[in-house]
């Protein structure tokens, strides 16, 4: 009987773990007397427990199981410190448990039962409020039924939004506390500009001109004011506001990265298609809803039809030929020098969007004209990324990758042109506005005002002009060529995140030339919750084909830095102007009028506080202090990394124990049963 | 709530509320309910300890379970005979197993019974194939079956048995990031 093939118990490092190694114990293994009085056995048995806490245990017969009962002693002392309704037994066994401990500890200290008394009493206390607090967490119901009926990728949308919507917030109550509020409080002059003239236009909302111009959107408003004191004035404080901004948005930001990225990154390759924790985890046991259980059923195959659809992509792609491979790779390249070139003309077409609109013989046309003119670089920017990336979806679909690999690829081309496209309408914004144009930093605010509305109005109309009547057409004649050829639609996540981090985008570079940009993003995203949540629920059905998410996130977390890092190349290209062209340094509008820079501002707040802060601060911004600020980062990375990598190596290492003390317990199994065998034998 | 019911002694509601996760009154509408399943077997006076058993087959008829594909396997991992008839003490033991204040070891321990079909203290192979299909509602093919199953046990088993001991099944929820959150496993939410 113990003559099995020998069991190999070498265990594959984690990587390359393909195949586990096999065992061909039989039952008899299982069964043997010794097995059953293992501790590590004895330890996962609760219900050996229960045997002997009730009161008639069968004393008679196998010797084994008194023996079982005295050894059980060991784990018994482990669960007796637990809460009773902590025990895994039924509550005849609790009971038992409970008359015992009765029985040892009948003098418990009044001090102690106090304590428990008031940390239970605290514990209450503490969930009531998450609870109440987690009640005024707005739209939680409306996200449980998104979830129930499209899964959890379209709830990670709206969650999103909601999101942005909180940045937005802190970025309101920042410029409201920083930039409107002094400059409100302590404005000089009178409020004339804030009145109406008769030059002024309902036209005005959407240009940004006139009675917006001369209002607290743009730039222009906010002036020195009499708040003029050496270190709290006005610039300072509009600079502050813009800087505090930035920087908390980058620390949300980068959290948010980070917190995602670990879960993704860290777990490692062996965890990335957790199989196991799908089918023993993936039932959502709240559900009573027949339908939302056919849902979830559905949600579960097409996550394992998922799983096995990339392991046939991964064993189709390793068994491509050579000639094969060389085909798809030229293919690729083929596609992507298509890709480039439509990037190409886009960028062209934004160019000369923006020459035509800044030009100056604009102004004699009829008002309908002049609008459509001021209006034609977001028009452009916006057709453009509506429709270039789903014909870049359509090329990524004959470049033969995994579905995964496909929808990061479409994200990648999308996130260049979105960026490219605003950077280079920057570019040219910044270097063909005139030169004796009154208030530069106005015209761009401007610019930026118009693509935030723009891209409003267009999410706007898009779904009630475009996603209802196509879902109406599609119910009432279904078997139209028009239905058959546009197909049932579906919600994209991709796309609409993508959407949503452009704007924030572009929320962010133009906040400094028109502080109140994050309140129009407040309005809007708001209303691009109930916009689109109109058209998940009405025009969409779920999305049959899932694709891997984690990956594509890491992507939209790396478009929002990028959006931050071009705000803030955006600021830097226009405080640090090129020296040679003084014209271009006088402003004369806003809080840096009359040759005032950031830093005569800021050095002219530096020079009146006490001197032993000054010399401190000269010591901060100077190189002596960065070199070793450097050198001490770079210490803390370092030992973060080796200490993640001796961490590694301990996993590994117990890993190893694990196997072979199970190999350890096996060999000594096999022996006492061969031993008791022998002897039956001789007797 | 006042305190004149008389289903219960206040001995055995207390006990109740310290084996259990319930509060009196959840204790109570607990047993409302257990007596709404066989209102002609289940009596209202409880103070004597009757030694009633609702089967199996009410059981699953209740809302929080009616979905549930391992809806049998857990009236079944708690009653006492094993047949899935629940007394009164079982019933209020495995809901407040389920419940949201149970902790997760706890759950984890419960969860392994049940998926450990043949109750050989493993889950083997054919347990995780019986798991898959109750799952996916027999929608996948057998080979498909396999395959996964095959990548389940590689994953989690670390000991290399090919079947999942208690110790591999809870490495692998532990391992599981906690952004999946699990207070929805194997948990019910009791709408009083």
């Amino acid at each position: 009987m113990e003559a099995h093939e020998s069991v190999d118990f070498k265990r594959l490092m984690s990587e390359e773990s393909t195949v586990s190694t096999l065992s061909s114990d039989s039952c008899e293994y299982y069964q043997t007397e010794i097995f059953d009085l293992l501790p590590s056995i004895q330890a996962s048995r609760p219900e050996q427990n229960r045997h002997d806490f009730s009161e008639e245990t069968n004393q008679g017969g196998r010797e084994a199981r008194e023996k079982s009962g005295q050894l059980s002693r060991g784990p018994r002392d482990k669960t007796s410190m637990q809460p009773l309704r902590n025990l895994p037994m039924c509550i005849q066994g609790k009971k038992g448990a409970k008359e015992r401990r009765k029985l040892e500890i009948n003098d418990i200290n009044f001090w102690e039962s106090w304590r428990k008394t008031q940390s239970t009493n605290r514990k209450r206390v503490r969930e009531q409020i998450k609870e109440a607090l987690s009640g005024l967490v707005p739209w939680r119901q409306t996200l449980r039924t998104i979830e129930g009926k499209f899964g959890v990728g379209v709830k990670s949308y709206f969650v999103f939004l909601r999101y942005l919507i909180y940045l937005n917030l802190l970025h309101c109550v920042l410029i409201g506390g920083f930039i409107v509020g002094p400059s409100i409080f302590y404005r000089t002059d009178e409020y004339e500009p804030l009145m109406f003239k008769d030059s002024d236009s309902a036209l005005d909302f959407f240009l940004g001109t006139g009675y917006v111009n001369r209002s607290l959107v743009f730039y222009g408003f906010y002036t020195q004011g009499s708040l003029d004191l050496k270190c709290l004035n006005i610039p300072l404080l509009y600079l502050a506001g813009i800087f505090s901004i930035i920087f908390l948005s980058l620390i949300l930001v980068v959290r948010r990265t980070t917190v995602g990225y670990k879960h993704t990154w860290m777990l490692g390759k062996r965890y990335s298609m957790n199989v196991s924790y799908k089918i023993f985890c993936g039932w959502d046991f709240t559900i009573q809803d027949p339908t939302a259980a056919a849902l979830k059923h559905g949600f579960i195959r097409n996550d394992l039809k998922l799983f096995l659809e990339e392991q046939s992509f991964s064993l189709r792609a390793a068994q491509r030929t050579l000639g094969e491979k060389v085909r798809l790779y030229l293919l690729r390249i083929v596609l992507n020098l298509i890709t480039l070139s439509l990037l190409g003309g886009a960028f062209y077409l934004i160019y000369f969007a923006t020459q035509t609109s800044l030009k100056k013989e604009n102004s004699g046309h009829h008002w309908l004209v002049s609008l459509l003119l001021q209006y034609f670089p977001p028009i452009t920017i916006t057709f453009v990324n509506l429709v270039l990336p789903h014909i870049f979806r359509k090329i990524s679909s004959f470049e033969d990758y995994s579905f995964t690999m496909q929808v990061n690829a479409t994200l990648l081309r999308s996130i260049f042109l979105k960026l490219a496209s605003l950077g280079i309408y920057l570019f040219f914004v910044f270097t063909t506005t005139e030169q004796d144009a009154k208030c530069k930093e106005n015209q761009f605010g401007r610019e930026m005002y118009k693509l935030s509305i723009f891209n409003f109005l267009a999410t706007f109309f898009s779904v009630f002009f475009f996603n209802y009547p196509r879902k109406l057409v599609q119910e009432t004649y279904p078997r139209s060529s028009l239905a058959r050829i546009s197909g049932k639609q579906r919600f994209l996540i991709p796309f609409n995140v993508l959407d949503l981090v452009y704007s924030q985008t572009v929320s962010w570079v133009g906040v400094y030339y028109c502080p109140l940009l994050p309140v129009i993003g407040i309005v809007s995203l708001v209303v691009t919750f109930y916009v689109k949540k109109f058209n998940v629920m009405r025009c969409c059905v779920p999305e049959q084909r899932m694709f891997r998410g984690s990956s594509s996130s890491v992507l939209f977390h790396f478009m929002l830095l990028l959006g931050l890092f071009m705000c803030a190349a955006t600021l830097g290209f226009n405080h640090y102007p090129l020296q040679s062209t003084e014209g271009r340094n006088a402003s004369s509008c806003g809080p840096f009028r009359n040759e005032q820079t950031m830093f005569t501002v800021t050095g002219g707040c530096v020079k009146s506080l006490p001197s032993p802060a000054q010399t401190t601060i000269r010591y901060l911004t100077s190189e002596a202090f960065a070199l070793p600020l450097i050198l001490a980062e770079i210490i803390l990375l370092t030992s973060y990394v080796s200490r993640r990598r001796a961490n590694q190596r301990a996993i590994e290492r117990l890993k190893d124990m694990l196997v072979m003390s199970s190999s350890d317990k096996r060999f000594l199994v096999k022996q006492h049963a061969t031993m008791l065998r022998q002897r039956n034998k001789h007797h | 709530m006042g305190n004149k019911q008389t289903t219960f002694t206040e001995e055995q509601l207390e006990a109740y509320q310290d084996c259990t996760f319930f509060t009196r009154k959840e204790i109570l509408r607990l047993h409302a309910r257990y007596r709404e399943l066989a209102p002609h077997l289940v009596p209202l006076d409880y103070t004597n300890n009757p030694d009633i058993k609702v089967p199996m087959t009410l059981i699953v008829t209740m809302p929080e379970l009616k979905e549930n594909p391992f809806r049998e396997r857990i009236v079944e991992t708690f009653s006492e005979d094993g047949q899935g008839n629940l007394s009164f003490s079982d019933f209020i033991d495995m809901f407040s197993a389920l419940c949201e204040a149970s902790p997760r070891e706890l759950k984890t321990i419960y969860a392994f019974k049940i998926y450990d079909f043949n109750r050989d203290n493993f889950i083997c192979k054919e347990d995780l194939e019986k798991t898959l299909n109750k799952l996916t509602k027999g929608e996948l093919t057998p080979e498909e079956v396999t395959l996964v199953c095959d990548k389940a046990i590689e994953e989690a088993d670390l000991d290399g048995d090919n079947k999942l001991s208690f110790a591999d099944f809870e490495n692998m929820i532990s391992k599981a990031p906690d952004f999946l959150r699990y207070r929805h496993l194997f948990g019910y939410v009791f709408i009083f």
